[in-house]
């Protein structure tokens, strides 16, 4: 039986996370990946500890989202948060776990003077677009571009 | 939430860009190759942050709910007494671990880990910068007699050998210290920043949030490297193997749970609203942490030296060569449990606090007699470790104490004793901080 929502706490993620975000990852994506995830949450470490969260339910990291405040790409001069990566363990879904890590996300962006946030979603993930809808984001006029090399 | 950035007056400023210069004098490379290793990344500032908008009333102890101190001089005289003496400990800690760093530094074979190493020095720098700050900044005449100039000048004398915590008078012996260090040393760091980000003196827990962040790299220039050290060496690697990155372990565990302080103290920083936690509760929170890290680095092991091996097949494989030792055969090999990774015990290889001097191996277990603990020590410690004068000074006070010639306590209060001579820092009145030649040890009886 799957624990109740509010047992989720949420907190900065630090280096001993490392294992439990890889894990939440191979469960995702099938693919076990430890080096790209050291690199990634090495450099997130390095460069603001704090714009990082992992959800812990019963003392298990269950989520994680990375993220960072960034300014003048893209032509954005001001102080932009951006969501960069979520994962949640699939036995959590449903409990909130993504919007709760966004929320406090959301919360820490404010206090370090973002005014806004923006994050990047495959047109075809529906399930991310909705989740990122729900939390009030909308399509913005930034459009991606790619060129295969 | 904003920073208010400032940097100590020009004199004392000035001092620690000479001690940078001998002590850190990768420095200016460091600089000079920023974007390479950290595009994007804000670049290092040599200055004191203090972060605005912290609870001002104090947060545990007998004054909880009452305004924050701003001021030494508002504090009880016994208070502020603790928290001169943490601020100077936490000056000597970072100043003394770049001293350390900085002998190995160079060794490094990887460029990567090697600037990381590198960053990780600048900050810890400015870590002791930021400690200089509220010594600077403030009057401390209620507690110490000494001038500004010569509590800056007592800091930035000390050298390894004459810092006020046993883990930072220990020389690195390799690349492989600098990197465990981080991972474990550093993370008492972590704890008692996180402590005094509570403290009752504001200045104080202003100054810890920025540290915190940079400590949180600080770690992961330790774990990560460990976790591509076990995975080359589960592979084949011969660089650092399993076994040395064990015994790098059992040198440096008990310097790191001692840096608490006793395991019965730490009441009287609780009660006067300077940390949350006493010693034992702060220490045994690390020890959990550090088995954690152990068992990641033991699961990755695993899982790179059988590719085939699930999640769950992994833990469960790590439970039963723990529990039943033997080995297991994996597509990559042989599995032997003898290579796995162990936290030693609490008690092992002590010199302070409850189990100072006892005879208790990395496992656990006991000895009857001081020959064979030290023939045990030979096996689980680094050899060139053994070779130092740190250990030579270890296995005197342990023969001492066990002879009967010294009580524990007077053992493991040995301490190097300071005296002031003559000097010449950029700062002050030519005024240093040298280390006295151990005293003889003195008959138990007397």
């Amino acid at each position: 039986m799957s624990e109740p929502a509010q047992e989720v706490t949420i907190r900065p993620l630090d280096e001993l996370d490392i294992s439990a975000v890889v894990g939440i990852d191979e469960k995702i994506s099938g693919q076990y990946r430890p080096e790209v995830w050291e690199r990634r949450i090495g450099y997130h470490l390095r460069r603001d500890p704090d714009s990082c969260v992992v959800a812990e339910a019963a003392g298990k990291v269950v989520g994680f989202m990375l993220g960072e405040i960034r300014s003048g790409e893209f032509g954005l001069d001001e102080p932009t948060g951006w969501i960069e990566v979520l994962g949640v363990d699939p036995g959590a879904r449903g409990r909130s776990v993504g919007r709760r890590m966004a929320l406090a996300m959301l919360d820490y962006f404010r206090t370090r003077g973002a005014h806004s946030v923006r994050t990047l979603v495959d047109e075809d993930r529906d399930e991310l677009s909705g989740f990122f809808s729900s939390l009030g984001f909308q399509p913005a006029s930034l459009k991606p571009f790619v060129l295969s090399l | 939430m904003s920073m208010k950035t400032s940097t100590l007056p020009k004199p004392y400023h000035q001092a620690v860009r000479a001690w940078q210069d001998e002590y850190l004098p990768d420095f200016d490379f460091l600089l000079e190759n920023w974007e390479k290793h950290f595009p994007t990344e804000p670049k290092f500032e040599l200055c004191a942050y203090r972060q605005m908008g912290m609870c001002t009333e104090i947060e545990c102890g007998e004054m909880k709910g009452k305004p924050k101190f701003t001021h030494a001089a508002e504090m009880l005289p016994e208070q502020a007494h603790h928290l001169f003496a943490a601020i100077r400990a936490q000056a000597s800690t970072e100043f003394g671990s770049i001293q350390q760093h900085r002998l190995t530094l160079a060794r490094a074979q990887e460029e990567e880990e090697q600037f990381w190493i590198l960053r990780m020095m600048a900050e810890e720098l400015r870590h002791g910068y930021q400690m200089l700050h509220l010594l600077v900044e403030d009057d401390w005449s209620v507690v110490s007699q000494e001038s500004r100039s010569d509590l800056v000048e007592g800091i930035l004398s000390m050298n390894t050998g004459s810092h006020l915590l046993g883990a930072f008078n220990i020389d690195f012996d390799s690349f492989i210290d600098n990197v465990v260090f981080c991972g474990l040393v550093d993370r008492v760091g972590k704890y008692q920043l996180s402590m005094q980000k509570v403290s009752a003196y504001q200045p104080m827990a202003e100054s810890m949030p920025q540290m915190l962040r940079e400590e949180a790299f600080h770690l992961a220039a330790g774990v990560v490297p460990m976790r591509r050290w076990v995975t080359a060496a589960a592979k084949g690697g011969t660089f650092v193997t399993m076994a040395d990155l064990q015994k790098a372990f059992n040198k440096w565990i008990p310097r790191a749970l001692e840096m608490f302080g006793d395991e019965r103290g730490g009441g009287t920083n609780v009660r006067f609203g300077l940390k949350p936690m006493k010693n034992s509760q702060a220490q045994a929170q690390y020890r959990d942490e550090v088995e954690k890290l152990v068992r990641d680095l033991n699961l990755r092991y695993l899982r790179a030296l059988d590719e085939s091996l699930s999640p769950s097949a992994a833990e469960a494989l790590l439970e039963r060569l723990l529990r039943e030792g033997g080995s297991s055969e994996g597509s990559g090999g042989t599995i032997r449990a003898e290579d796995l990774l162990r936290l030693p015990s609490s008690d092992y290889f002590r010199r302070r606090g409850v189990p100072a001097f006892r005879l208790v191996g990395a496992g656990g277990e006991t000895f009857s007699d001081v020959a064979s603990y030290l023939q045990h020590l030979v096996r689980t410690l680094p050899d060139a470790y053994r070779a130092s004068r740190d250990f030579k000074d270890y296995v005197e006070l342990l023969t001492a104490v066990h002879d009967g010639r010294l009580k524990i306590e007077e053992a493991a209060s040995r301490m190097p004793s300071l005296r002031r001579v003559g000097g010449a820092c950029a700062c002050s009145k030519a005024v240093r901080w040298v280390v006295d030649e151990p005293q003889p040890a003195q008959p138990a009886a007397s």
